[in-house]
């Protein structure tokens, strides 16, 4: 195309009007006179086909002007911040309304040029529509140029702000939000507060009703009004922002403060008292603060969308959620989803909050249930067992299993554990998880045992000692196994109908992923408190064992035949154990019985007999005094017996005893264990007595001075029938008490015992010793018994040739093959029943007696 | 000579592993019989038991894996002979007919003697013609324990052996160098 020179002339002439108005039209601050005088301009520079150049020009002309006039102030406001350094940024944080002002004026100032802008662009989008008017046939260039103009002059706008924006301006930004939020915060818990004050307590928080009803009250319209001024200014700034393109910097800020705080009242409320539940008012917390701002917010910014439109259309599944919430009415869809954002956050951070102190939650378990309430809740949300698994493992590792905790403790923490995590996830896979590092632990220690069959018996008692608590748990539990085994007998009946069993697999849930399909489905996983403690174990064998050894300490230490708690112990026993494996336990007690019933029937009818011989009276004592145990002894574990020689008086009443028994029992015989059982005794001085409740053979020791008040050891061992040793142990129970004296004897090793007859001297002793008298007996304390440990060391005995053949033959092996071989090649009389746990203790014993080597784990002879 | 005596020892050790291998088959053919594959059993466990209680010094033996047709023995040199101080491991293979047949037993640790050839075959009367059901593990045990001290020069496997047995000296040096500690 060939442009003759008089068009070129008029086309230049107009472009120069046009760059001059351009010019004076921005220049000019409010001034958009000049307006008219433009469309004539624009429209000839249209007409000749130069609407794009014209339009390019212009946004061109805006773009300088902005950068000139508005960019360069606005970040002037920020600047001091962003160029001081990181300590002296925190003074500018401390400051009260630090970024709030300085934000809400630079965003004043810059909009105000901005809107100016937009108005310029207008005129220009005028000039150009007029012209389009005029000649509407021609598909004109014009037309594509109005259209594009606004958008465009948009994103020249956020352009030019992005590529200035400061480092810092998302900082300031989020701080702006943070202390805008906590304003908001404290404006609504203030009113809570003081609106509450009277009726309300830390439990009440979770109270939702109260919480809520008080929202309404006519008091609140002034926080209300406050806080929604509030939320206006937030919500202009934030609009202002977005008219400058920083939407999603807005949008990032506002949400990270609103998480920060919601983690911070989180911990604020969550804190480290377990004994309250605090999910509720998270959550109520979460409606009340955050999702009201946003509701205001997205409200004031015009994107809350109606709801009744939208449900019209497709409706999310989200948005079926609740959908009232108090003081907003029916939420957006937008604001549904912030709300599940919110809770799901909420829930994770007290879920790792909670996680994180598992291990003192569960110390203090039963009054933490509160606690382990919310994690079960907030795991049921999350799905992050495993986390848990993760972090009770390593801390249980760190602060439980250590050699300085007592095995009481641990079990009593794995009991806790076992509860708390049966509330969590009743299915108990994660309690398998978790309870198995515990249960390998205490499989290692010598006195689990010992220490769950104290648990199990000694509540009963009402023992005032220690363990009394511990024991509580376990016999419990056994109690309500046994209310349990009631129910479930009943519900046998009711379950026969077809209708029941379906309903009982249509109620089936699969189990956890994180279950282990090697360990069977959650229906033969019951959780059973007893049950898992023997797993510990090994064998209930080994527990039962235990039980009767205990059992028969504690029998034959009773002078009274009260057995009352005992019986009850072990009925719950044989419910969970089976009848014939507390069978052994049941003859004692029914010895035990039996002994009360003879004992008097004896007792009577050797009282009427003497009567015949009176005058011996005097001197003889009466059977009165003496009451008997008398023990099937082929049922209860081993008894320590001991030659005991005692006084002749003593004996002769035996004697009879025994004889009479005889009598009413024949063929049976009573065979004394004289070394056995308690002496009552009292002591007469000039002028004083003494009573004590002592073993028979300090008895019989101090029955022997009132022959002749003076012994040297020797003599009065032989008398007694029992080494000098033990005798040297047993008197000091007398020399401590001041009853006797000691002083050297005859020779080195022999000393010689003297009564104390004086009573100045004995006073002296006695308020010294008074204190050391309990211990003194307790220490002196021997068992009747023998231990397990020991009556498993002599049936372990056998075996140790078996053991050394195979070693010597084979040289070393591991601990599985002895116990293989040993099951494979000890038959008939020797049958070898033991357990894998009860050969390795006997074979440390070896390796402590130095007759074998443990290496590389395998066992070999010592050279 | 005395190398080649050693190596050949050495792979004596090879074919030793055989029979354990081998012992499979009359076990199983000894619980095929049934009541006379069962007497076997019995009495083997009553020998091991009487074994283990009796507590014979230097001589002990136990059956090996679940088999207990096959045995593994141990015999400690007798002091004042050439093997003092050593401790030899010994293989016993019994079969169904035990106690009627005696067991095949060779030595595994390799022995320098003139009655035990380099593969641990023994020569040993009573393991051959002159065996009795009177005889058991023990007794076969305490006889190879004498027989390392008092060898039968006569028919020896090991002629070399026979001919130094005179040299004292000579021989224990000798023992000492074909003997191989058991691990």
């Amino acid at each position: 195309m060939q442009l003759d020179a008089a068009a070129a002339d008029g086309a230049l002439d107009s472009w120069a009007r046009f760059c001059a108005l351009t010019g004076e039209l921005l220049g000019g601050r409010g001034d958009l006179s000049v307006g008219p005088r433009f469309t004539p301009v624009v429209a000839d520079l249209c007409s000749r086909g130069l609407a794009t150049f014209l339009r390019d020009y212009f946004l061109h002309s805006l773009e300088e002007t902005f950068r000139e006039k508005a960019v360069k102030k606005f970040w002037q406001h920020f600047h001091p911040y962003c160029s001081s350094s990181a300590v002296d940024r925190i003074k500018f944080c401390a400051e009260e309304h630090w970024p709030d002002e300085i934000l809400s004026t630079a965003l004043e100032d810059i909009c105000l040029e901005k809107s100016y802008q937009e108005k310029c662009v207008l005129v220009l989008l005028h000039a150009l529509q007029s012209y389009e008017d005029r000649t509407p046939k021609t598909k004109s260039k014009a037309a594509d140029c109005s259209f594009s103009l606004m958008p465009r002059y948009q994103l020249m706008v956020s352009s030019v702000l992005l590529t200035t924006l400061p480092l810092n301006f998302p900082e300031i930004l989020n701080f702006y939000f943070k202390k805008k939020l906590e304003e908001l915060n404290n404006v609504v818990a203030g009113s809570d507060d003081s609106d509450q004050l009277d009726n309300y307590d830390l439990v009440e928080r979770s109270n939702t009703s109260a919480w809520h009803s008080a929202m309404d009250i006519d008091g609140q319209e002034t926080v209300i009004s406050e806080s929604s001024y509030l939320v206006k200014n937030i919500g202009k700034v934030v609009r202002d922002l977005r008219c400058l393109g920083f939407t999603s910097i807005t949008e990032d800020a506002y949400s990270s403060a609103i998480i920060w705080l919601l983690k911070s009242k989180v911990y604020e409320l969550a804190g480290d008292d377990y004994r309250i539940p605090v999910l509720g008012c998270v959550k109520k917390w979460i409606q009340a603060v955050p999702l009201r701002f946003l509701h205001a917010l997205l409200t004031y910014l015009g994107d809350s969308v109606d709801y009744e439109n939208e449900s019209s259309g497709l409706k999310s599944p989200l948005a079926s959620r609740p959908n009232s919430f108090p003081g907003i009415g029916v939420p957006s869809e937008a604001l549904v989803r912030w709300h599940m954002r919110l809770e799901y956050f909420a829930y994770e951070t007290l879920q790792d909050l909670r996680i994180g102190k598992l291990f003192e939650i569960i110390v203090d378990y039963p009054e933490s249930s509160p606690a382990i309430e919310d994690l079960k809740l907030c795991l049921e949300y999350t799905g992050q067992h495993s986390k848990l698994v993760d972090s009770f493992i390593s801390s249980l590792k760190y602060r439980l299993l250590t050699a300085g905790a007592s095995t009481n403790d641990i079990l009593h923490q794995y009991v806790s554990t076992i509860k708390a995590l049966r509330t969590i996830d009743p299915t108990g896979v994660f309690l398998e998880a978790v309870g198995e590092p515990i249960r390998d632990y205490l499989r290692g220690r010598k006195d689990t045992i010992k220490c769950i069959v104290t648990m199990l018996t000694d509540g009963s008692g009402g023992n005032a000692s220690g363990t009394a608590n511990a024991g509580d748990n376990l016999l419990e539990e056994l109690n309500r196994d046994a209310e349990n085994q009631e129910n479930v007998d009943y519900d046998d009946h009711t379950n026969i109908d077809e209708k029941q069993a379906w309903l009982n697999s249509e109620s089936w849930e699969p189990d956890p992923v994180e279950a282990d399909p090697l360990k069977g489905s959650r229906i033969r996983r019951k959780v059973d408190i007893l049950g898992l403690m023997v797993s510990i174990i090994g064998s209930k064998d080994q527990l039962v064992n235990e039980y009767r050894v205990m059992l028969a300490e504690k029998l034959l230490n009773k002078s009274d035949f009260e057995i009352e708690s005992d019986i009850r112990t072990l009925e719950l026993l044989k419910i969970h154990f089976g009848e014939s494996s507390m069978q052994k336990c049941e003859i004692m007690l029914n010895d035990l019985i039996d002994s009360k019933r003879i004992n008097s029937n004896i007792k009577t009818s050797l009282l009427k007999s003497p009567q015949s011989v009176p005058g011996q009276e005097e001197k003889e004592m009466s059977q009165d005094v003496l009451d008997a145990t008398i023990i099937s002894s082929n049922f209860w574990p081993p008894i320590q017996t001991e030659d005991l020689v005692v006084p002749a008086s003593v004996d002769q009443l035996l004697s009879d005893y025994a004889q009479r028994f005889h009598q009413i029992k024949t063929p049976r015989k009573l065979q004394w264990k004289k070394n056995l059982g308690t002496v009552k005794l009292e002591l007469q001085f000039e002028g004083r007595s003494m009573q004590f409740t002592v073993a028979p053979v300090h008895a019989a020791i101090i029955m022997r001075f009132q022959e002749k008040s003076s012994w040297t050891s020797k003599a009065l061992a032989t008398e007694l029938g029992i080494p000098l040793d033990s005798l040297n142990r047993r008197i000091s129970f007398w020399t401590n008490k001041g009853v006797l004296t000691e002083s050297a004897g005859p020779d080195a090793d022999d000393r010689t015992f003297t009564v104390v007859d004086s009573m100045s001297d004995v006073n002296k002793h006695i308020t010294a010793n008074d204190r050391l008298d309990e211990y003194q007996m307790t220490e002196e304390g021997e068992s009747s018994v023998a231990s397990v440990e020991e009556q498993l060391k002599k049936e372990m005995t056998v075996y140790e040739k078996f053991i050394i053949g195979m070693l010597t033959n084979f040289g070393s092996m591991t601990l599985d093959r002895i116990h293989n071989t040993l099951k494979m090649f000890c038959m008939a009389d020797l049958s070898y029943d033991k357990s894998l746990q009860q050969l390795q203790s006997f074979l440390s014993g070896l390796v402590s007696d130095e007759k074998l080597e443990f290496r590389d784990g395998a066992y070999l002879l010592k050279k | 000579m005395a190398r080649g005596e050693n190596s050949d020892a050495q792979s004596s050790n090879v074919p030793a592993a055989a029979p354990s291998g081998a012992a499979a088959k009359p076990a199983a053919a000894g619980s095929a019989r049934g009541a006379e594959g069962q007497s076997v059993v019995r009495r083997l466990q009553s020998e091991l038991m009487a074994l283990m209680m009796g507590g014979d010094p230097g001589v002990s033996a136990f059956p090996e894996g679940d088999n207990i047709f096959h045995w593994v023995g141990t015999i400690a040199g007798s002091a004042g002979t050439a093997y003092e101080g050593t401790s030899y491991r010994l293989g016993l293979t019994f079969t169904a007919e035990y106690p009627y047949k005696p067991p095949k037993v060779r030595f595994d640790t390799p022995c320098f003697h003139p009655n035990v050839d380099v593969h641990g075959n023994i020569c040993l009367d009573i393991l051959q013609d002159k065996w009795s059901s009177a005889y058991d593990v023990r007794t076969i045990l305490l006889s190879i324990q004498s027989l390392l001290g008092e060898p039968n020069n006569d028919s020896p496997l090991n002629t070399q052996a026979a001919a130094l047995w005179a040299n004292q000296e000579e021989f224990r040096k000798m023992v000492e160098k074909i003997y191989k500690p058991a691990a």
